[in-house]
This record gives structure tokens, sequence and C-alpha cells, in this order.
């Protein structure tokens, strides 16, 4: 029984995690990490859409319209790095069909490290991480078209 | 019909081309540079391609951007518009390789057509009366020397590769004949590449005047009035009329005749502009471009055929559908370049924001233009920002048109040609008719009140 299962462990800290949650909201930081023994709880804001300006729209009512005066939202406010194509191309995750994309999201890559290729006229360009950091979006389609200048990749550097 | 075109190239040309697709029913994808991300050829056509960054030779002539758009977008033909990579016979050639129809001749009739010497030579072959000069290219000092002993002096030197008035010199006598080839050549090798030069004689007091044509797969050939385009400023057009004022039938007929029969030996395919020089009756060919012109709609405005349109069914492999009307003259058009220059300080090229943009209207009005209030013109390409094209009965009534549209025509935060169009319509001899290419040079500009005045120094 799936209740036998939860039981054996420590109850959950839901107050705790509710006010992380609410940390990270008012705070507009992207993450927040707490270990208290064996238990470690990570609550982390949405990349898309920061926890603040949500709640925000809520309240006006305006959902996804950008109020005039306000700079509309990209996720490089929120620390983000976005990995641009430098070429107009075909967007391929992995070497060649059938093998193991380049990078997951999750992984962790070093500035230099290839991330895609983006294929131009049968050339196929490697395109390389020009940040260390973690991998947090994937925004290009596989085989799919890329203009020059489109974000492929959501990095979050590695503090200095 | 074909079922989707790529527009290579921005501005109001690409808007043009975007538009006649639209009425034709043909999709259109728009390529565009990060300096013009809030462009209306973006905005406009069906689908559109970030290309590259605003230098063009990183965006609009960066060929492998281009083609791999075209086919991210499965696009059938790629249109080139003017400049940028129009004339390029290596970028046809590309388009004809992978497959892409190229909105145009075929590549070796660009590369030959490219080659000013070799397109005299063609020229003359096909009987077309060529100004009187070298064969072919001159190698040599001596070999500009022997030409001027036969033709007589002054002689112009011009670069092979060339246009624009780049690569260009004059000779007034022998003694400047060595000054002069080597000042060409190594202007043609530093701005085409190919310091190769032809030699003709050259000619003072003429007229431009050139001839629209437009051939389809199946050997029909059409040729359209001739224009006159003498307002030229640094051999850049300003102004741009047809039919050519006062010139006589006769002369028509022969500069239609000739540039059908240079187009048939050709084997021509597509829109082209075959262009003379004209002076005391007699007309001679100064080269061909194989590609659309910007001053087309003056020609459509009189004919009542829209050229772009053409190009796209002769690219399908339709036929022509030109009605017989349209080869004479309906009435007189002229156009005007409003370009982003300030005619005060010797035509400072002007960037940045327009204001307010408020197109003149009314009867026999056309305006092509890429600008909306609130447009940005970028610093990075050419500085026409709009065509004005007036058309009525006559020349006079064109010329009261032009007159009261380039005066209800409002663009303001930047400078712009506006005052100088008004100055050249104000002119006796420009009303007269059929100035020379010097009328511009000939004349000083002076402000008065905000506007200006074209008055004519003696020299």
């Amino acid at each position: 029984m799936p209740e036998m299962d939860e039981n054996r462990r420590d109850p959950l800290p839901l107050r705790e995690v509710e006010q992380l949650v609410e940390l990270v909201r008012e705070s507009g930081m992207g993450e927040i990490r707490v270990r208290q023994g064996e238990t470690e709880i990570s609550v982390r804001a949405r990349p898309e859409v920061p926890a603040t300006s949500s709640v925000n729209q809520a309240a006006s009512g305006t959902q996804g319209v950008s109020e005039g005066g306000e700079p509309e939202y990209s996720p490089e406010m929120d620390g983000l790095h976005a990995v641009r194509s430098p070429v107009v191309g075909t967007f391929y995750r992995a070497p060649a069909p059938g093998e193991d994309a380049y990078v997951e999201v999750g992984d962790t890559v070093s500035a230099g490290q290839t991330l895609c290729i983006v294929e131009a006229m049968k050339l196929m360009n490697e395109i390389v991480a020009d940040v260390s950091g973690e991998v947090v979006e994937v925004l290009a389609e596989n085989a799919g078209g890329v203009e020059y200048d489109q974000p492929l990749f959501y990095l979050r550097p590695n503090e200095q | 019909m074909i079922g989707k075109v790529l527009v290579a190239n921005r501005g109001e040309i690409a808007l043009r081309i975007i538009r006649a697709c639209r009425e034709l029913g043909v999709r259109s994808v728009a390529v565009y540079s990060t300096a013009d991300r809030d462009s209306l050829h973006h905005e406009l056509a069906d689908e559109s391609v970030c290309i590259g960054p605003p230098p063009a030779v990183s965006s609009y002539l960066n060929v492998p951007a281009i083609i791999s758009a075209a086919e991210l977008t499965g696009a059938d033909a790629v249109h080139p518009g003017y400049g940028f990579l129009a004339e390029n016979a290596r970028f046809a050639e590309i388009c004809e390789r992978v497959g892409l129809k190229f909105v145009g001749p075929d590549s070796s009739t660009i590369a030959r057509m490219g080659d000013k010497a070799e397109a005299r030579e063609a020229a003359a072959a096909a009987g077309v009366p060529v100004t009187p000069g070298s064969k072919g290219h001159c190698e040599s000092v001596e070999e500009v020397k022997r030409v001027g002993a036969e033709v007589g002096y002054p002689l112009v030197i011009k670069a092979s590769a060339g246009g624009g008035g780049k690569g260009m010199r004059v000779a007034e006598a022998e003694a400047e004949v060595e000054a002069a080839y080597l000042g060409a050549s190594r202007e043609a090798g530093a701005n085409f590449g190919d310091g190769s030069v032809y030699v003709e004689k050259y000619l003072e007091r003429l007229r431009h005047v050139e001839v629209q044509v437009l051939a389809d797969s199946h050997g029909e050939t059409v040729t359209f009035p001739e224009r006159d385009c003498s307002i030229q400023r640094r051999y850049q057009k300003l102004i741009e009329e047809s039919p050519a004022p006062g010139l006589p039938e006769d002369v028509r007929e022969d500069l239609m005749a000739a540039s059908a029969d240079l187009i048939g030996s050709l084997g021509y395919e597509g829109a082209g502009t075959v262009e003379f020089v004209y002076a005391d009756g007699e007309f001679y060919f100064i080269e061909m471009n194989t590609r659309l012109q910007v001053e087309h709609p003056v020609t459509e405005m009189i004919s009542g055929v829209d050229i772009v349109a053409e190009q796209l069914k002769v690219v399908s492999g339709e036929h022509l559908e030109i009605p017989e009307d349209a080869l004479y003259p309906d009435g007189h058009a002229i156009e005007f370049r409003i370009n982003a220059e300030d005619p005060n300080r010797n035509f400072l090229p002007q960037a940045g924001l327009v204001e307010v943009y408020n197109p003149p209207g009314g009867p026999g009005v056309r305006v092509d233009s890429h600008l909306y209030a609130g447009y940005v013109v970028p610093p990075y390409y050419d500085s026409l920002l709009a065509k004005l094209i007036v058309h009525a009965r006559d020349r006079e009534a064109s010329i009261r048109r032009g007159l009261r549209a380039l005066d209800e025509f409002a663009v303001s935060g930047m400078e712009t040609t506006l005052p100088l169009h008004l100055a050249v319509l104000e002119d006796e001899e420009f009303r007269r008719g059929g100035v020379t290419t010097r009328f511009l040079a000939d004349r000083e500009l002076e402000s008065e009140g905000g506007l200006l005045r074209l008055v004519q120094h003696f020299s």
C-alpha cells in the first residue's frame, strides 16, 4: 500500500515548503535549496514565468499582455543565459541520427562544450556553450529550422 | 504558377515584390537582418527568417544563409530585387544548382552582361550601335592611346566589372591617358576585385535613356517605351520619367527595336533594362542591367503592366500577358527618389527615427515605401526612403502633379531630398525638357527660407 511507504519516511515539512515558495515568489530569486538532516528541499521558480509577475498578472487580470512601460519579460532577467544560433539552418541535438543528444536538461556543461549542430548548406556547424553552467531548457525542436540569433538553449551560468 | 517565393532583399523593393506575390496568390518569405526586425517586409510576408547581423555582407549578401532560409521554408524561387545579389552570377548559379528558380536570366547571361566590355561586344554583334571605342578590354596605356588616335579625345576609361561611376576616368588628351588608365584600373581592382578596363569616346552633352524589356521562355519579347534618367547626381539617378521629353517617334521605335534585337540575340529570359546614351539624334548602347530596376514603376504607370507580376509568370514558365496598347505611352509619368540625404550638407546620409510620415495621395499618385511613423532608418543600408511616382495626361500636367504631391509629402525626423525635387521642378530648363546628365553638376543649390533653389553657374 502506498500509505505504508509514506509512513516509513519522515513526514514532509509542508509548512516549511509553503514558506519557501512564498520566499521565492516575493524575492524573485530563481531557486532556494534547504537541507535539514536527511531532507533536502529545493524550490525553483518556473523559468518561463517569474513567480512575482504571475502574482501581478493574476491580480490585474491581464494575462500574458505586458503593460505599457514595463519591459517585456525575458528569462535572461532571471540570470539565464541564452545560447543563440549563429547561422540559419537545421537544428540537431545529436551528432548523428540514433545517437544520444549532446546534452540534456539538467546536465552541467563547461564553456566550449558542444551543445548541438546547426546544419547550413550541408555544413555541420557545432554550436558550443559560451559559458559554463547547467542546461535549463532546450528551446528548439530537433531537426527543425532555426534562424539567425534564435535562442537554442537556456543555461544557468555557474556562480563565479 | 510557382507556390512560394523568397524575397532576398529589404526596404521598399522587398515590399513591392511581396505585394505582387499576394495579388497572384503566391506565398512569400521575407529574410531580414537583426537591424530590420521592425521592418514592414518582415511583417507583411507570409513567413520570415532572420538571416544575420546588420552588415549586408553577413545578411543580405550572405548566400549560405539565404539558401538555407529558402530550403527551410520550402521556397520554389528567389527574387533578388535590385542591388545586393541581383546581378551576382555566382548566386544565380548556386540557386540553379540547388533547384531554386532565380527570378532573372540564367547565370551565364548575368555574367556576360556584367562584364561591360563583353556586353559592348554582344550589343555590337546584335547590330546595336555602341559608342566608338575599344573592342573588348584595354590591356595597356599604349592600347588606350591607339583607341584615342582612332576615335578622338576626350576618352573615358571604364571598369569592365564596374557601375555607378566607380573605376571611371576621363582623359581630355593623350598626355592624360597614362594617369587616367592607371587610376581607373586601380580603382576598379579595389572596388570590384577586377582591374580590367575598356575605353569609349567621352560624350559630354548627353541624355541617359533606357528601355525596359521583358522576355519569356517561349521566345516572346516585349520592349516598352523609353525612360529618361538624365537627372543624376554623381551617376546616381534621382528623377526618372517616361516617355523621354521631345524624343522623336522614329528614335523611340529604333531604341525599342535595337533593345529587342539585343535580348533576342542573348536568348534572354525575365525583366531587364538596356541603357543608352542619347546625343544629337544618335543613341549608343552603354550597358544592360539584368534585373528589376528602381525606376520600373515609371514604365508601369504609362503601360498599366505589373512588371514584377510578369517576372513571376516568366519564372513559372508561363506566357507574358502584355496587351498591344501597353507598348504605346499612356500619358506621362515621373518618379522622384526620396533619399535620406541632406541636400544642404553635401547629401550627407541620414538615419534615425521617422517622427511623422504622411505620404501624398489623390489622383495619379503612387508611393512605394517601407516607411511608417515610428520606424527607425538604420544606418547600414542605402538611403532610399520612398519613391514618389506621379502620372498624368502629359508632361506638363505630371510636373504640376509632382509639385503638388511633393509639397504634400511630410517626413520629419531627418533631412531628405524632397526640397531638391521641388527645386528641379521649378527649373526653367527642366520644364522645357530634354536636359543632359550634367544638369545638376551645372547648378548650385541655394537655400532660401527653408526652400531650395537651383542656380545655374556658367563656367
